[in-house]
């Protein structure tokens, strides 16, 4: 692939535990190009979230091999200063749980404009970028909450804080881990939507981390399917759906609930060991 | 409810602006030299010639008060200001420096700990010279320790929050980390602790000059006039009564200023506190 933003190839993952090292990640291949929208999709555990935090080297006490290439540079080898210039003017994250991810003590306005600010742009630039990209992700008043803290925003409000905090750089790719996770139906669907639009206008890449199949098929163009650790299948989201070729990918889309299902069925239980 | 806190932190600040205010001013505003001994005149209660009555020495009360407040005032600040610098900058190394440094730190924490402050004292006093130089210096010594292990208790709290995790994600140095990040968060209690400390650190400075090691003999430090005063306090309760006031009004005032502080820099509890 020639024009691969993020190439990851053979990533692993292990981190210290009480009887020696715990591997989490039994070596990863992601590809992703500019602009592409992909799915990390699996259970709770299945060590989508590690993936996510290993490209961007944020465990200290992790050990990690393999490689992972942003426009040809690995970044598991970059020093730590080179290695912070990626984080967040390249590769942006967003938090799952909005009120965690933003310091009480900060104005959303400090914390929105603190990606610009410690890069060298100046101060009124900063907040002018920022209440724009307020505004444009639908906070009404945006100039006069830019002053407000977290905990006076609602949910949907604070969520849409920590997206605006993870783009305003212009970061050539995305991260979104459960993004929406923490929210109630309605908001959900209204946040994927503006994190389509908006990474769709700014030309980002998205690494979208869910666990929820609902969502994948509305926003991503490809998904990899990971469990224990590995990525048991990758493919066209359409492909996915309609055919599904690793029996756990068939038994994840089996265990979403439809309208209209019997539903009397039990739940599905996912069965261990079914590679 | 929240009208009357802010009526009461209005008066605590006040207050505690009037003390300050009166140590700086205080010695040009005494109606008598403070310290005019007069024996004719000794013991004498309250009157309009001497608003807080005169000492076993016949010395003005109120002036020795007013001259008082630039001592007891300006060595009181300064022991608070170097136990919670030096109290944070070890903890904080503590909390963040790693397992080996944290064992050392707390260590030497604890030998502090473990000093009785006017032990110390008695000893800086023979090394320096009586005075309330080495009381100040060895109130310092003995209560940064406790300073230090409650920042390094309060940051290790912090530390791992979403939300340092989150910064450090968009590429933010670590000094900005802890200065910007992990401290303002961290410390919100530490203002509370330290200006709680005001009162107990009066009156251990009181306590060292009562046994000697503090303010010396003629200085109008509050807490040597009230020991001063003390063996003629049922002929005499005046000069032990203002000074004593002088001492609580300072010690609330401070103490109410605390609490504002804390919710002024809490943003979650502050809502219409501004």
């Amino acid at each position: 692939m020639t024009s691969a933003l993020l190439s990851v190839r053979d990533l692993r993952a292990s981190y210290p535990g009480p009887a020696g090292p715990v591997q989490v990640v039994h070596g990863v291949d992601l590809d992703l190009a500019r602009g592409e929208k992909l799915a990390l999709v699996g259970e709770s555990g299945s060590g989508k979230s590690v993936t996510a935090r290993a490209i961007l080297r944020l465990d200290t006490d992790a050990t990690l091999s393999g490689r992972v290439e942003l426009d040809g540079a690995d970044l598991l080898t970059l020093p730590p200063r080179r290695m912070r210039a990626v984080r967040g003017a390249r590769i942006g994250l967003v938090f799952q749980d909005p009120l965690a991810a933003l310091n009480p003590v900060m104005t959303i306005g400090w914390q929105i404009t603190q990606p610009l600010v410690i890069r060298g742009v100046p101060k009124k630039a900063a907040r002018r970028r920022g209440v724009e990209l307020l505004a444009r992700l639908g906070v009404r008043d945006a100039e006069r909450r830019f002053d407000d803290y977290p905990h006076q925003f609602s949910g949907g409000m604070r969520q849409r804080v920590v997206i605006a905090i993870a783009v305003i750089a212009d970061p050539d790719l995305l991260i979104a881990d459960e993004p929406t996770t923490s929210l109630d139906v309605r908001v959900q669907a209204r946040v994927l939507e503006l994190l389509h639009e908006l990474t769709d206008e700014r030309d980002m890449a998205v690494l979208l981390i869910t666990h929820d199949l609902g969502i994948v098929a509305g926003f991503a163009d490809r998904a990899v399917v990971m469990r224990h650790g590995r990525a048991v299948e990758t493919g066209p989201v359409d492909d996915i759906y309609r055919s599904p070729r690793h029996e756990y990918t068939r038994a994840l889309l089996a265990a979403v609930p439809r309208i209209g299902g019997d539903h009397t069925r039990p739940l599905v239980t996912i069965k261990e060991g079914g590679q | 409810m929240t009208r009357r806190i802010m009526a009461v932190d209005r008066i605590a600040l006040a207050v505690a602006a009037l003390m300050v205010a009166l140590a700086v001013v205080g010695p040009l505003l005494a109606p008598h030299d403070p310290y005019a001994v007069d024996l004719a005149d000794a013991l004498q209660g309250p009157s309009a010639a001497h608003w807080f009555g005169t000492d076993v020495n016949g010395r003005d009360v109120l002036s020795r008060i007013l001259y008082g407040a630039q001592v007891t005032l300006p060595a009181t600040v300064i022991v608070i200001a170097a136990a919670t610098l030096i109290g944070t900058l070890v903890g904080t190394v503590a909390a963040l420096g790693g397992k080996a440094l944290d064992e050392v730190l707390m260590r030497i924490t604890d030998i502090g700990l473990s000093l009785p402050s006017i032990i110390l004292a008695l000893g800086l006093a023979a090394a320096l010279g009586s005075g309330l130089r080495s009381a100040v210096v060895a109130l310092a010594l003995t209560w940064w320790p406790g300073y230090a292990r409650l920042v390094r208790t309060l940051v290790r709290e912090v530390k791992d929050a979403e939300y340092v995790d989150a910064a450090r994600t968009l590429g933010v140095s670590r000094a900005r980390l802890v200065f910007r990040h992990i401290l303002p968060n961290a410390l919100n209690s530490l203002y509370v602790q330290t200006t709680l400390d005001v009162s107990a650190v009066m009156l251990v400075i009181s306590g060292l000059s009562f046994v000697g090691v503090g303010a010396q003999v003629p200085s109008a430090e509050w807490g040597a006039m009230i020991a001063a005063a003390a063996n003629n306090l049922t002929n005499g309760w005046w000069a032990v009564a203002f000074p004593g006031l002088a001492i609580m009004l300072t010690a609330v005032a401070f103490n109410l200023v605390g609490d504002w502080l804390r919710v002024r820099n809490d943003p979650t509890i502050r809502e219409g506190v501004r």
